[in-house]
């Protein structure tokens, strides 16, 4: 699958990088002289370096870290995946850490017991504490806990808590007792297919999960896995499926505005519907892992149940620190103390505020939808121009690119719009919506021109792309933070 | 049906011949999975004097899973809400099936004597356990003798 690998290192070729839409080549048309060795970074404010991986690829690269740590501290791959697991598959960290103090290590990541485990009773029959069967000893097994239950149980528990979609977090049946299961020593429990197949999935989704150099492409039933080395807000295309994304968020991709404003945004914009009410009212993100957690008991202390992180759900802070300080962030809930008299106007500006901005992010929108119609209408007048000699298809491919450009500015455009709606009001924020203006104005001038392509001159047409993706790129260099 | 797992046998036979002080569990006649249970109020705790009624479900994984149990009989505490649901490590995250019925209701008894307001499930009770405890002693011991006495 060569077309799965678009790779994209620097000088080499800039055609590859990002993206492979028209507009590149827009670009390229100076690349063929002598300006190859400047930093695409400084031209380009979006350029952005990753790869498309396929699902045996990443094994391959998890793989190569495991070995490599393996090789280092001499434990097995197993240990190994455990311990990158739970410090983000970084080996210098844990190999600096294990080299100062190993059972710290072990024992923080779960592999070892805090404490040393007593001596076990070696007669011939023990009885599993789980099924309360005697058997012989040698179908007993434990962990580094030497917690020991018989062969049936281990796989019964495995096989319960990979139901549950629990994989690299399985622990030691005994109780309080934290010790992980090992990949190897789970698979050894495992005998039916689908199970072991299960299992493997699910840890794999874990691994790519916690390596924050790669992530899950958000195309529906699309299985690449984008990698960069650069941990950044930036726009990552699919290779296989094309969906584009923001590399560290997963969802669209949302230049100049940052992943937290965006989400507060769509949030927002959500609001109408019941169920963006039942979301604000019932639901709130896990400090940790972001994953969206719903309440559903009374309990305000919550264990988010995909990174086990314990917090409070009232003021959000760790659960850890929090212990009887608890009703303090209740308390400082029930009195806002606002000033009532101006309850109603204040939100009657704000709620006018909002809809200048949700109207403008809309109506952007709609744009880009019917721009899309444009573009098919264009393709058929094409067509029929040169079923009827009036130039060549080659002469026609400008009207691709510009429409294509377009769409790229006005998906921008579009984007502005959240970011200026949380934007502190002041001279940047004055500087930031005098540049929005002025983007705005020359990408309707281009797509004004775009729809009466057949009427407006080439040249000037290619001017006004020049001009609007200026705007653009000079817009992304000053605002957008990543 | 699928026959009872030697575990579960046992377990009721050690709940039959060795009961629990202050707990008592009983497999129904048609279910041996569903237990009838009563848990006494423990002494110096505002439950005191109470018979607490509840019911115990072994789910078809159990002991990987933790058994399901639920408070029938009203009760005011911080950790029990009004449909008699539990807040407790063991019946959640912290289950481990090296843990028995026993044990369980034994932390239930043990959360009666201890109430703990800072991992509420009813929050209204926590709130006033916390503000002013006094007077949520005095509604556990209304309640208990409304709900959980002479019957």
């Amino acid at each position: 699958m060569e077309e799965a690998m678009t790779s994209s290192q620097g000088g080499e070729s800039d055609m590859d990088y990002s993206d492979n839409e028209c507009y590149d080549e827009y670009y390229n048309i100076h690349d063929d002289s002598d300006i190859e060795q400047i930093d695409p970074r400084k031209i380009d404010p979006e350029y952005f370096e990753f790869r498309c991986l396929l699902e045996e690829e990443v094994d391959r690269l998890l793989n190569e870290t495991v070995e490599a740590l393996s090789s280092i501290l001499h434990i097995s791959p197993s240990l190994a995946k455990v311990l990158l697991y739970s410090h983000q598959w970084n080996v210098n960290e844990i190999t600096k850490k294990f080299r100062e103090n190993p059972t710290s290590v072990l024992v923080s990541s779960r592999i070892e017991p805090a404490t040393t485990p007593s001596s076990l009773l070696l007669t011939r029959y023990i009885i599993c504490p789980v099924c309360v069967t005697p058997q012989p000893l040698d179908k007993f097994y434990g962990l580094s806990c030497t917690h020991m239950f018989c062969k049936d149980c281990w796989t019964m528990h495995f096989e319960v808590q990979i139901n549950q979609g629990i994989s690299t977090g399985i622990a030691c049946m005994a109780r309080d007792c934290v010790v992980l299961a090992p990949e190897d020593f789970v698979l050894k429990h495992l005998q039916r297919p689908n199970m072991r197949e299960k299992y493997q999935q699910f840890c794999f989704q874990d691994y790519v999960k916690s390596h924050p150099e790669l992530r899950f492409c958000p195309g529906p039933n699309c299985s690449i896995v984008v990698h960069s080395c650069e941990m950044k807000a930036k726009r990552a295309t699919c290779t296989q499926c094309k969906t584009a994304f923001c590399f560290r968020c997963g969802c669209d991709y949302h230049a100049p505005t940052d992943c937290q404003v965006i989400k507060k945004w769509l949030t927002k914009c959500a609001d109408d519907s019941e169920t963006a009410n039942y979301i604000s009212a019932h639901t709130k993100d896990c400090p940790k892992c972001h994953i969206c957690i719903e309440k559903n008991g009374g309990c305000n202390h919550m264990q988010c149940y995909n990174c086990k992180h314990d917090f409070c759900w009232m003021c959000l802070g760790d659960w850890k620190s929090h212990g009887s300080e608890y009703y303090e962030c209740s308390r400082y809930r029930e009195n806002p103390n606002i000033a009532h008299e101006s309850v109603h106007a204040q939100a009657r500006e704000a709620l006018k505020k909002y809809l200048h901005y949700y109207e403008r992010w809309e109506n952007h929108s709609k744009s880009l939808k019917l721009e899309e119609q444009t573009l098919t209408n264009l393709k058929a007048r094409i067509n029929q121009k040169v079923m009827s000699g009036l130039g060549t298809w080659i002469d026609w491919q400008y009207l691709f690119t510009a429409a294509n450009l377009l769409a790229k500015c006005r998906y921008t455009l579009q984007y502005t719009y959240p970011y200026a709606y949380y934007m502190d009001a002041g001279p940047r924020k004055e500087l930031f919506e005098y540049q929005q203006a002025q983007l705005e104005a020359e990408i309707e001038n281009l797509s004004w021109k775009i729809e009466r392509a057949e009427t407006t001159d080439r040249g000037e047409l290619e001017n006004q792309m020049d001009i609007a993706e200026k705007r653009r790129t000079t817009l992304l260099k000053d605002f957008l933070d990543v | 049906m699928a026959a009872l797992p030697r575990r579960i046998i046992k377990e009721t036979q050690r709940l039959m011949q060795e009961p629990v002080p202050g707990i008592s569990a009983v497999p129904d006649d048609s279910n041996a999975r569903y237990f009838h249970v009563i848990v006494t109020g423990p002494e110096d705790s505002p439950f005191e004097g109470g018979l607490f009624k509840l019911e115990l479900f072994l789910p078809e994984d159990y002991p990987m899973s933790a058994p399901k149990v639920r408070f029938i009989t009203k009760i005011y505490h911080p950790n029990i809400d009004r449909l008699g649901r539990i807040c407790l490590d063991i019946l959640k995250d912290k289950w481990s099936p090296a843990l028995q019925i026993r044990t369980v209701l034994l932390s239930i008894q043990a959360l009666l004597s201890a109430p703990n307001p800072d991992d509420p499930l009813a929050n209204d009770v926590a709130e006033l356990w916390k503000v002013n405890e006094s007077e949520a002693i005095r509604n556990a011991k209304e309640w208990t003798r409304r709900y959980a006495m002479d019957n």
